[in-house]
């Protein structure tokens, strides 16, 4: 599904502008830019993990004004002043995690940064599955991109894998393992990712890489 | 059993060991020291011995304020990760991997586990060690390997090669009720099986020729039940020699000409002899030659006084000797004058390929077992070196004098550092490997016993050990003490043993194997008569 069309791109990363207002994709969701192939070379998709998101008036140098009154308030505002939905603008920002090309999966960063004004689209869930089967993407969340900590973008992202994938206990302890190895050195960070993707409570028989029956219920095929 | 991983090597010296990251699915008390492990480098495998185990974290910080109520899944991701536990391995002996692809060459013949000369790189991998490593290093079953026991975790005999064995003197120690005389009976009934030597067993607390209760009560056979008549019986006791169906060979008499100046030396303690006595008994034995005692014990006051005017011999102590070296002729078993044929037979016995026991009965002080222990010794000793110097002359098979293994308990009575210098079996521990005579010495306190002595043990066999001077003692002369020392103290009381030294390829803990029917029958007993029979008769009509 399109969701927002690149208007800012770098290497690192883009910016992009959503297609609803006020509707970013969820912080830390993983999305995918698809480039079509050059007539020998095969397309590539690029994945990316949804680093912050911000709405706006267009003109950056203007801040909105109060538009609520005593009986229009929340939502009726806009239907109230439908040139809002013209007027105003939601961005979203997202960092490069890898990209596959001829069904090879890469978790570093593209050679080229996606080009601008193509779509993003939320990832399928299987793409998703796939890609996150591998957790080598992590690390490239822990350089600092946008406003938000890269802690909560990392944490956010583990979450948000975490009900996609159908509460795959089995990854999630896998990848906050990961983690913990990323952040070796670093106790008090380590400790804020965990705090922040600690599922509550994990069901005893997930323990040591022991795949339970249960835990892979419901989860896509 | 499959080839579990336990972790990666991550640094390590070839002279202090290797150090291993355990994996994060490894416990650290799945592990324990002085377990056998393996690591498998790239071109050797190394057989290895786990020495300490160390905790530790990534970042000091998690120590200063460890996670106190977190939930399971931080606690759960923390371990193995951020915290996680090392082991430090030291290599001891390692083999050369074979190329698997070639197809091997079964008939030629494959070097076995040699000394360690280098070490494995990074990541080289620890596993546990299985069975056919066991047997790599350990050898199977058969010609002069005795099984021993198992491995503390595994089902597979490990072996102590007993002609190595044999070659030197050894050593059992353990604390009181670790089964040193169990063991003892062990290794022995392996010796007599495997015929690589004879025996001759001082037997102080009549343990080894018939049947005797166990601390848990219940019944096992002697030798002499095991191996009839292969195993002769010598008592002092004369009663001993009453009892039924607990017949005894010979009743060893001592005479009173037999009995050396270094006996009684041997002996100060136990009589309560002074300094000069030694002095004493030399002007003694100059005047009456072999008869001194006899004579010294005869004189009256006069005779004493015309024999220190004569000599110059000082008369109290003359008097003090005299007094206290009349204990000696009260004991039952000393007579006036004994012929030294009783003894030669004996010898004459061992070199047929007998093996003797000898029981002290009611005489077991410590007074009766060194006196008898070292007399005996000596003339056997005699003996042996006069054999030897046949065979030397002659060189012919037939004079070669057997293998002789001489077994004594409570062996700092004679082998600590004071009297170790002088007494026969100080001289054998350290030399007479030459002439074909070993000792197996028992003791609950190594520490007592002299350090020069400790040190020509060819092998130890011991069980648990807490104090620390002992544990030293045991480990007197032997690499790699570190590893061993932990393995040492963390035996159980029970039927765990550490095996270290020339009979065996490498230091090994195991549990040891049962003396029990199916430990008779493999000695090739004849368990015709029902144990229970004989148990019951003497619950009816009592013992005698």
């Amino acid at each position: 599904m399109r969701i927002g069309e690149i208007v800012e791109t770098m290497s690192t990363g883009f910016v992009a502008e959503s297609f609803e207002l006020n509707r970013p994709p969820p912080l830390g969701g993983l999305v995918v830019v698809r480039l079509p192939g050059a007539e020998a070379s095969a397309g590539m998709d690029v994945y990316a993990v949804v680093t912050y998101g911000q709405t706006g008036g267009l003109d950056p140098s203007r801040r909105a004004v109060r538009r609520s009154t005593d009986t229009v308030f929340d939502g009726a505002i806009y239907q109230e002043h439908p040139e809002l939905t013209r007027t105003l603008r939601t961005e979203f920002g997202a960092a490069l995690v890898g990209f596959a090309v001829d069904d090879q999966l890469r978790q570093h960063l593209p050679p080229q940064p996606p080009p601008l004004h193509f779509s993003v689209q939320t990832a399928p869930a299987g793409e998703l599955q796939r890609f996150t089967d591998h957790l080598q993407y992590l690390r490239l969340l822990l350089a600092p991109y946008g406003q938000v900590s890269p802690l909560q973008v990392l944490a956010a992202n583990v979450r948000e894998v975490y009900q996609h994938r159908g509460q795959d206990d089995v990854w999630l302890s896998a990848a906050a393992r990961e983690i913990a190895t990323l952040l070796k050195n670093d106790h008090e960070s380590l400790l804020t990712v965990l705090y922040a993707i600690d599922p509550g409570q994990v069901p005893p028989s997930v323990e040591r890489g022991q795949v339970p029956p249960s835990a892979r219920e419901g989860a896509p095929a | 059993m499959s080839q579990r991983s336990l972790g990666l090597v991550v640094d390590g010296t070839f002279s202090g060991g290797l150090t291993v990251r355990l994996n994060a699915d490894t416990s650290t008390e799945q592990l324990r020291i002085g377990n056998f492990v393996v690591v498998e480098g790239e071109r050797n495998r190394y057989f290895s011995l786990i020495s300490d185990i160390h905790l530790k974290a990534t970042d000091p910080r998690l120590l200063a304020d460890p996670p106190r109520d977190t939930s399971l899944f931080v606690a759960r991701t923390l371990a193995g990760t951020s915290t996680y536990a090392t082991a430090e391995v030291q290599p001891m002996l390692m083999l050369e991997k074979v190329d698997e692809s070639e197809p091997r060459d079964f008939l030629e013949e494959r070097s076995g586990p040699q000394p360690v000369r280098t070490i494995p790189m990074h990541f080289a991998e620890l596993r546990e060690a299985t069975e056919l490593d066991f047997a790599t290093v350990f050898g199977s079953e058969g010609g002069a390997n005795f099984a021993m026991g198992t491995p503390l975790a595994m089902d597979i005999p490990i072996c102590l090669q007993l002609d190595r064995f044999v070659e030197r003197s050894n050593g059992i120690f353990g604390q009181s009720g670790t089964g040193k005389s169990f063991l003892a009976r062990l290794i022995i009934s392996g010796v007599v099986k495997t015929k690589v030597a004879v025996n001759l067993i001082f037997d102080m607390h009549d343990e080894y020729s018939f049947d005797k209760e166990t601390e848990d009560g219940h019944w096992v056979k002697g030798l002499r039940q095991i191996f009839g008549s292969q195993v002769l019986i010598y008592s002092l006791d004369e009663r001993m020699a009453r009892r039924a169906g607990r017949n005894v060979d010979v009743t060893l008499k001592i005479g009173l000409n037999q009995i050396e100046e270094a006996d009684i030396v041997l002996l100060s303690e136990e009589l309560n002899l002074r300094q000069t006595a030694e002095a004493t008994i030399g002007l003694l034995r100059d005047s009456f030659r072999d008869k001194w005692l006899l004579k010294l014990l005869q004189m009256n006051g006069e005779e004493l006084n015309n024999f220190c005017q004569a000599s110059g011999a000082h008369p109290a102590s003359m008097a003090a000797l005299q007094r206290n070296l009349k204990r000696l002729s009260r004991q039952e078993y000393v007579v006036d004058e004994a012929p030294f044929s009783t003894l030669d037979d004996m010898v004459e016995a061992l070199d047929r390929g007998k093996h003797v026991i000898l029981q002290f009965g009611r005489h077991n002080t410590v007074l009766d077992y060194v006196l008898v222990s070292n007399l005996v010794t000596r003339r056997v000793r005699q003996r042996y070196e006069d054999k030897t110097r046949r065979y030397e002359e002659t060189q012919s098979v037939a004079d070669k004098p057997r293998q002789l293994m001489i077994t004594i308990e409570e062996a700092h009575k004679f082998l600590n550092p004071n009297v170790a210098g002088q007494t026969t079996f100080g001289t054998i521990a350290r030399e007479m490997r030459k002439y074909n005579v070993t000792l197996l010495v028992i003791d609950q306190r190594p520490s007592g016993i002299d350090d020069e002595v400790m040190s020509q043990l060819g092998t130890r066999v011991s069980g648990k050990l807490t104090e620390q001077r002992d544990i030293e003692a045991v480990l007197t002369g032997v690499s790699n003490r570190s590893a061993l020392r932990g393995a040492l103290a963390s035996l159980d009381t029970r039927q765990q043993i550490l095996i270290m030294g020339h009979a065996v390829p490498m230091p090994i803990m195991m549990r040891t194997r049962q003396y029990d029917e199916s430990f008779y029958r493999a000695m090739g007993a004849r368990v015709g008569v029902p144990r229970d029979a004989e148990v019951d008769i003497r619950d009816l009509f009592g013992d005698d």
